[in-house]
């Protein structure tokens, strides 16, 4: 009654039995020679203190972790709402909403939804874009202890193109054709107020307007 | 008799279609009618089999990988992979996103040839759409996708060693692909799913210091190797626990479809860049490692020397990247592909990759079809663990180096 007789036929020959100890033995220590090697030189260590190492870490430019929309000096930015990225967005991470009544052309961009906890950072939107408005930083840090504040809005304010202001007679006007938009703005569960569980004091921390 | 009717209760009848040319219910069936062959018999008269679930969620499956063992004792009788743990109907979502968007699907496929997956998808629209590529494109293509290979072995060798028991070759194996990862987002933007290979060209011209990288990279790498072999492949219970463990002869992987190190490992010349060489392969020298038995230890052997083959084809080509535009296509956010039917395939790190799309003149596939190596590879493991142990099997699990995401799609 033993289930030996199932075993297959690998049998460790009695011959050489002792060599193969020795072998064995040796071919061991010489492996645990390259480990005592690298435990005895500290040089070739190469783990990361993170995130002590933050102030000296630097990320490769072209890491793709955070989409920005490209503001100039003044704060405006270049985006017609033309829906472009929206297409080509493969899982429909990006909304683009218009304004209802754009005030100097035809179609101007209220909010421009990014949804980070959807993106696959594909950087198809920021390819296809035919003014160069969006950009993918390499910010990764983006942790945050509530999903719905992974959703953006990516635009300052709610108005025209940076060439349509700049036609503007004088900074009055160009204050009077543009509302401002904070980054939880936007026709998503996320109003910039009064979340479920989150204080309203806690948001306008998280408020990243002049980073994002 | 109480093994038998074990043996029909506990498999489920869902379980029981033909797999691979086997009828999978047929060991029940011949118990139940007392058919065994005298050596089966003789063991079931002493013992009693039973069924053991491996996975889903087992550090050595790589992933929610399902296998049913039917043991008699500590000997598997028989191995039975159940999929769709992470099925997420790939190839049915294919057919809403357009040929732009289909690029970066390929990438949660085989995650770790991302860049070969991404080639095989734009080079299947290329050909599509008759796209002529120039001398730069290729040779770009050609060395990353070469880095790729290296990349994903270096984590094949640390994850065999930890499935083994030792801990060492997995921060080892990790440490050194970093340095390609690095590499990688320094010119791609990401380190596992980079998007990088695009319909016409590449995502982004290469890093001003690619060049340099890869070289110093190289010049790291070469001797590592061999450091690889004396800690790990020279040491005797390795050997011990991979020599003549799971051995698969030539004939039956080629029926099983079986492709990549494994096939090549049982002893078939089979390499696709050789065959029929895609990018700048031809213009290469490279040998195709070939196995003698078809154990653990020949995909061992035959992947590592990939590794070295895979140096070498960079080093011929990174001295003399050609000048040149990196995309010859309008990057558009559609793709009119027109109507027919295309196929492309690349030798991934694991296997054959192909793409199939039907396409009916517009801008989203009638249907698309991806031929996994992984799917193939996994039911090899049927011939390789019966009859050996169940150490055996985490060893043989480990040597396929599966993807489970490529294998649910």
């Amino acid at each position: 009654m033993n289930d030996t007789s199932a075993q297959p036929t690998r049998r460790i020959p009695i011959t050489g039995y002792f060599a193969r100890i020795f072998t064995g033995f040796v071919s061991l220590l010489k492996g645990l020679k390259i480990t005592f090697h690298y435990l005895s030189h500290p040089s070739t260590v190469v783990t990361q203190q993170y995130p002590e190492n933050r102030a000296t870490l630097k990320m490769a430019e072209r890491l793709r972790a955070q989409l920005t929309m490209i503001h100039d000096d003044n704060g405006y930015h270049k985006c017609t709402a033309c829906h472009i990225c929206e297409q080509a967005c493969p899982n429909a991470s990006i909304h683009v909403a218009e304004r209802a009544k754009p005030a100097l052309s035809k179609t101007e961009l209220d909010t421009f939804i990014w949804r980070l906890d959807s993106c696959t950072f594909c950087n198809l939107c920021v390819m296809v874009c035919p003014f160069q408005v969006l950009q993918m930083k390499s910010t990764f840090e983006s942790s945050v202890y509530d999903q719905r504040l992974l959703i953006y809005n990516l635009s300052r304010y709610a108005g025209p193109t940076s060439t349509v202001l700049a036609k503007q007679a004088d900074d009055e006007a160009r204050k009077n054709a543009v509302e401002p938009r904070s980054v939880y703005d936007g026709p998503t569960a996320l109003n910039g107020f009064f979340l479920a569980g989150i204080p309203k004091e806690l948001l306008v921390t998280l408020d990243r307007k002049g980073e994002v | 008799m109480v093994s038998s009717e074990m043996a029909s209760s506990v498999l489920p009848n869902s379980l029981s279609h033909t797999r691979a040319g086997i009828h999978i219910s047929s060991l029940d069936e011949r118990i139940l009618k007392g058919q065994t062959d005298s050596k089966e018999r003789a063991d079931r008269e002493t013992t009693q089999e039973y069924f053991v679930n491996m996975g889903p969620q087992h550090p050595s499956t790589h992933g929610v990988l399902r296998l049913v063992l039917r043991m008699d004792g500590e000997t598997v009788r028989d191995v039975i992979p159940v999929l769709g743990y992470v099925h997420r109907g790939m190839e049915k979502k294919a057919e809403y996103v357009g040929y732009r968007q289909q690029v970066h699907f390929t990438d949660r496929l085989d995650y770790l040839s991302a860049v070969m997956g991404n080639w095989a998808m734009s080079s299947a629209i290329e050909k599509a759409m008759k796209t002529e590529l120039n001398d730069r494109i290729e040779t770009i293509r050609t060395i990353v996708a070469e880095l790729t290979r290296i990349q994903s072995h270096q984590l094949w060798w640390g994850v065999l060693g930890m499935d083994l028991g030792a801990f060492t070759p997995f921060l080892y194996g990790f440490r050194d692909r970093e340095k390609i990862t690095a590499i990688f987002e320094e010119t791609m933007g990401g380190r596992l799913t980079m998007n990088y290979i695009q319909p016409g060209g590449l995502m982004f011209d290469i890093h001003p210091d690619f060049v340099a990288n890869v070289k110093k990279f190289i010049s790291y790498f070469k001797p590592l190797i061999e450091e690889y072999e004396e800690l790990f492949g020279g040491n005797v219970i390795v050997q011990e626990r991979l020599k003549n463990v799971g051995i698969l002869d030539a004939k039956s992987a080629i029926s099983l479809g079986v492709t990549g190190p494994i096939l090549r490992a049982s002893g078939v010349a089979h390499d696709l860049r050789k065959l029929e060489p895609y990018g700048v392969y031809a213009k290469t020298k490279f040998n195709v490692p070939v196995g003698t038995v078809g154990d653990c230890w020949d995909r061992y052997q035959v992947r590592m020397q990939e590794m070295r083959e895979s140096i070498s084809i960079i080093e011929q080509l990174i001295d003399n990247v050609p000048e040149g535009k990196h995309m010859v296509m309008k990057f558009g956010a559609k793709i009119r592909v027109p109507e027919g039917v295309y196929y492309s395939q690349m030798e991934t790190a694991r296997g054959i990759f192909g793409i199939f799309i039907a396409s009916d003149g517009s801008e989203k596939p009638y249907r698309m079809h991806f031929r996994t190596p992984n799917f193939n590879n996994l039911w090899a493991i049927t011939q390789m663990a019966a009859g050996g142990r169940v150490g055996d099997l985490v060893a043989i699990l480990s040597s396929i180096d599966i993807v489970v995401p490529d294998i649910d799609r």
